[in-house]
């Protein structure tokens, strides 16, 4: 858990105190938790990665970015290559994944582990935030109808 | 997209079901700004079309979720999560409201479903500690009195809870069926001058609410008994069948 904050947030207090909202939430949701509406599993993950988004596009934003924008790019590539790597070849999200164009498929990843908007990722990939939603939408759209 | 949306029925919201996935795949992505966020989170609760939309997308992308690099937690983290939950509050006592709290929360308790969340088994098994006493504790805080309904190999057949509000439910522990022609009906008795009185029929035990109206508030030692009478009910408004189960009703802690 720590890990997905951590790779969002890029750093420790702050996927901590994150993690530690989660736990409280899930204690405290767990007996209204209605099974049939999805994996415990992806609601604790969504938990997660909710109030790691909420972090991300509050005022603290400024203090994630700063100094290390500079290498930011080229960490990121990483981070999507390792992201991609670590799926199960055999499973439908990373086959489905490989058959999307290599710069759209890191923009996805990317857009999911770090918790990017449209206009972060407009700025990536160099192109005009328009071009950058298509791009995205079609993308996804893509990789459901494979999933399907 | 730039090709439109086939425009299929329009949803609740007044939109497409193309540009319901289209919101619920940004938002289970986490795309969108912090505003529409907060609108699509409220949307959950009353948009089920949406919601299982954002469901569909969560289960697609969750793969990635595992890719995260494992961390492990900090002592002090646990520490601080545990104080959280009010660990101090979570009591020793364990009432059978309290077991049935664990047996709900069963799912919570293998150490391999939180070992998946990159956790240690041992701070796994402290939290889950916590937990299950703390959602112990909530279910606990609602009935007063309980009634465990013993078959005659002793063995709990049903448990009748009655809370604060006078609302009485029943719940079926064992799987009984009448008998062609036959029916299962419950009784209280709190006043034996009076004689039993029915306070529901099944065919088959089933989790109920049980009708109480018009009936003083049920007291301890309060006798509940299922027994089997002709389909329908007993036609002398007594029981008149072989008894399958009875039990008398105990304060619990939260009633005492």
């Amino acid at each position: 858990m720590t890990g997905v904050a951590l790779r969002m947030l890029r750093r420790r207090d702050l996927a901590d105190e994150v993690v530690h909202d989660t736990f409280l939430r899930v204690w405290e949701n767990a007996g209204s938790y209605d099974a049939g509406r999805g994996e415990p599993q992806s609601w604790v993950f969504a938990i997660l990665r909710y109030r790691a988004l909420s972090v991300l596009r509050s005022e603290g934003r400024i203090d994630l970015v700063g100094d290390v924008s500079s290498f930011e790019t080229i960490d990121e590539g990483a981070d999507a290559e390792a992201a991609l790597a670590a799926l199960s070849e055999r499973g439908a999200l990373r086959c489905c994944l490989d058959r999307l164009e290599p710069q759209r498929r890191q923009a996805i990843i990317l857009a999911y582990i770090k918790g990017l908007t449209h206009g972060e990722l407009a700025g990536r990939l160099g192109v005009p935030l328009g071009t950058a939603k298509a791009w995205i939408r079609r993308s996804l759209q893509a990789l459901r109808e494979c999933m399907a | 997209m730039d090709t439109p949306q086939p425009a299929s029925s329009a949803g609740v919201h007044g939109v497409t079901e193309g540009e319901c996935d289209q919101l619920a795949c940004d938002y289970a992505m986490g795309l969108l700004d912090a505003a529409a966020m907060e609108v699509c989170t409220a949307r959950l609760h009353d948009d089920t079309l949406f919601a299982a939309s954002v469901e569909a997308w969560r289960r697609r992308l969750g793969e990635l979720d595992v890719t995260a690099p494992e961390i492990a937690l900090e002592p002090s983290l646990w520490t601080r999560i545990e104080s959280s939950l009010g660990a101090p509050k979570v009591a020793t006592r364990k009432t059978s409201q309290q077991r049935m709290g664990e047996r709900l929360a069963a799912g919570w308790s293998s150490v391999v479903w939180w070992r998946s969340f990159g956790l240690a088994a041992a701070a796994a098994s402290l939290l889950l500690a916590i937990g299950l006493g703390y959602i112990a504790q909530r279910a606990a805080q609602a009935p007063v009195l309980v009634a465990v309904l013993l078959s005659d190999e002793r063995h709990p057949a049903g448990l009748v809870n009655v809370f604060r509000d006078g609302r009485t439910d029943f719940v079926a522990l064992q799987a009984i069926r009448a008998p062609e022609g036959k029916s299962l009906q419950l009784w209280t008795l709190w006043d034996r001058a009076r004689g039993p009185v029915s306070v529901g029929l099944m065919q088959e035990l089933h989790n109920a609410a049980l009708r109480l109206d018009g009936l003083p508030g049920t007291t301890a030692d309060q006798l509940f008994e299922v027994t089997l009478e002709p389909e329908g009910g007993s036609p002398t408004g007594r029981p008149t069948g072989p008894i399958l189960m009875k039990g008398n009703a105990g304060r619990t802690e939260g009633g005492a």
